[in-house]
């Protein structure tokens, strides 16, 4: 039994294929999800979503955003889906050091340094990782 | 009645002007289609936007968010201009400044710190003939505004309205309603108000349907929404950019209709007044030949 996956951005639909397995980036780390799951709802962090499919393993790196699973079609709602192949790592680490070097000095623009920091290692990870 | 070759010679260039702005009509009408097409785009993701929403409501989650509450006492506001960078578009920028303007000075008049941000070489150099001083101006934006560039502007609008830098963004924008009307108008969308009703707005009543599943939030209803809010926030900045895309092409479109039907008029007019001119200048030759012949037979 397959499952649909797709991919949403604001700018256009991204993917929209059958895969057997899809492995979604959630904030706190992956979630498995194969065919059958129970309805969710979740929030995405900053990584790698694995789409097994009959031609191989797909990859794509995921901005944040929302992941939504139903009647087997996981919708994914992010800003950005990058193959994996295209993230430039030179690119995620000057981003890293700019998210390293921003003010913290009160909660909210801690908050917002944090988020900086995650994606960006988020986006190293997925760079370096093999594909 | 003017002589027959200066006619002549306006005539063909008007016939020249017709050819240039029919281009353009057909270039318009070329990117209001692939504009539409972003548009599209960006409501089916509003639409799973939507979904999500009623299915938090449904699930019982208190829609509260610190963007969604309005402040107690506005000290700072943005407004921000989407004008275009390019002119021939009718009335689509004056318009948008007929609308923008007021609502700057109501905002000086009650705001003691109102910045003015302008999108649009149109509305810079309209802002900087009247005097008024534009604080951020972009003209990076044309027919296809990218998600990337609109999102780090509404990054730092959130950071801003997090930090207690500003306390509201107006935008003012044209509206795309349908192919035959486009409305300028301006909108607050920070503190972004109500969270369904803003959604319902963009897209319609959203996919409702089985909302009765029991769904599992991962984490947890309040989490997710924490993140829908300033998502939803950028969406509705970018359907903002999209729309004014569309409507500026939409307007070029219109006005490059009218000029090229009104070209051809001018054609018209002038073969008639032309050939009545060649006429007029014939039968003076043949006059003055006959003349002639008749002052030889003498």
């Amino acid at each position: 039994m397959a499952i649909r996956c797709v991919v949403v951005t604001p700018e256009r639909t991204e993917i929209d294929r059958e895969a057997s397995y899809v492995t979604l980036p959630m904030y706190d780390g992956e979630l498995g999800v194969a065919a059958g799951r129970a309805p969710l709802i979740g929030r995405l962090g900053y990584g790698l979503l694995k789409l097994q499919t009959e031609t191989g393993t797909q990859q794509l790196f995921i901005d944040g955003g929302f992941a939504q699973v139903e009647n087997d079609v996981v919708s994914v709602l992010t800003s950005r889906a990058i193959p994996a192949e295209q993230i430039d790592a030179a690119a995620a680490e000057r981003s890293l050091s700019e998210a390293l070097a921003m003010p913290g000095n009160t909660p909210e623009l801690r908050y917002i340094r944090d988020a900086a920091q995650l994606r960006a290692r988020g986006q190293l990870r997925a760079a370096r990782a093999p594909h | 009645m003017a002589n027959a070759r200066s006619l002549d010679k306006r005539r063909k260039s008007i016939r020249n002007i017709r050819k240039i702005t029919r281009t353009m009509e057909l270039i318009a009408t070329a990117r209001y289609r692939k504009a539409m097409d972003r548009a599209a785009a960006a409501t089916a993701y509003t639409d799973r936007i939507t979904q999500i929403v009623s299915r938090l409501a449904a699930a019982g989650a208190e829609v509260e968010h610190p963007l969604l509450e309005p402040r107690e006492e506005t000290r700072a506001a943005t407004l921000l201009v989407l004008t275009s960078n390019r002119g021939l578009c009718g009335g689509y920028n004056s318009s948008v400044l007929r609308i923008a303007n007021p609502r700057l000075q109501t905002l000086r008049e009650s705001i003691p710190n109102v910045r003015l941000e302008v999108s649009g070489k149109r509305g810079i150099g309209s802002f900087k003939f009247r005097g008024i001083n534009v604080d951020t101006s972009y003209t990076q934006f044309e027919d296809q505004p990218s998600y990337a560039d609109v999102e780090q502007i509404a990054n730092r609008y959130l950071e801003q309205f997090v930090t207690g830098q500003i306390d509201r963004l107006d935008v003012a924008y044209t509206r795309f309603i349908s192919t035959s009307k486009q409305e300028a108008v301006v909108e607050t969308l920070l503190p972004l108000g109500n969270l369904e009703s803003a959604a319902d707005e963009a897209n319609g009543a959203g996919p409702g349907g089985s909302a009765t599943v029991d769904y599992e939030f991962h984490p947890s209803a309040v989490s997710v929404l924490e993140e829908v809010v300033p998502t939803s926030f950028k969406i509705r900045l970018f359907k903002c950019f999209l729309d004014a895309a569309v409507s500026e092409q939409v307007a070029r479109m219109v006005a490059m209709k009218s000029a090229t039907e009104n070209a051809g008029e001018i054609i018209k007019q002038l073969s008639m007044t032309y050939n009545r001119a060649r006429q007029a200048q014939i039968t003076g030759e043949i006059m003055e030949i006959i003349g002639g012949v008749e002052a030889l037979a003498n």
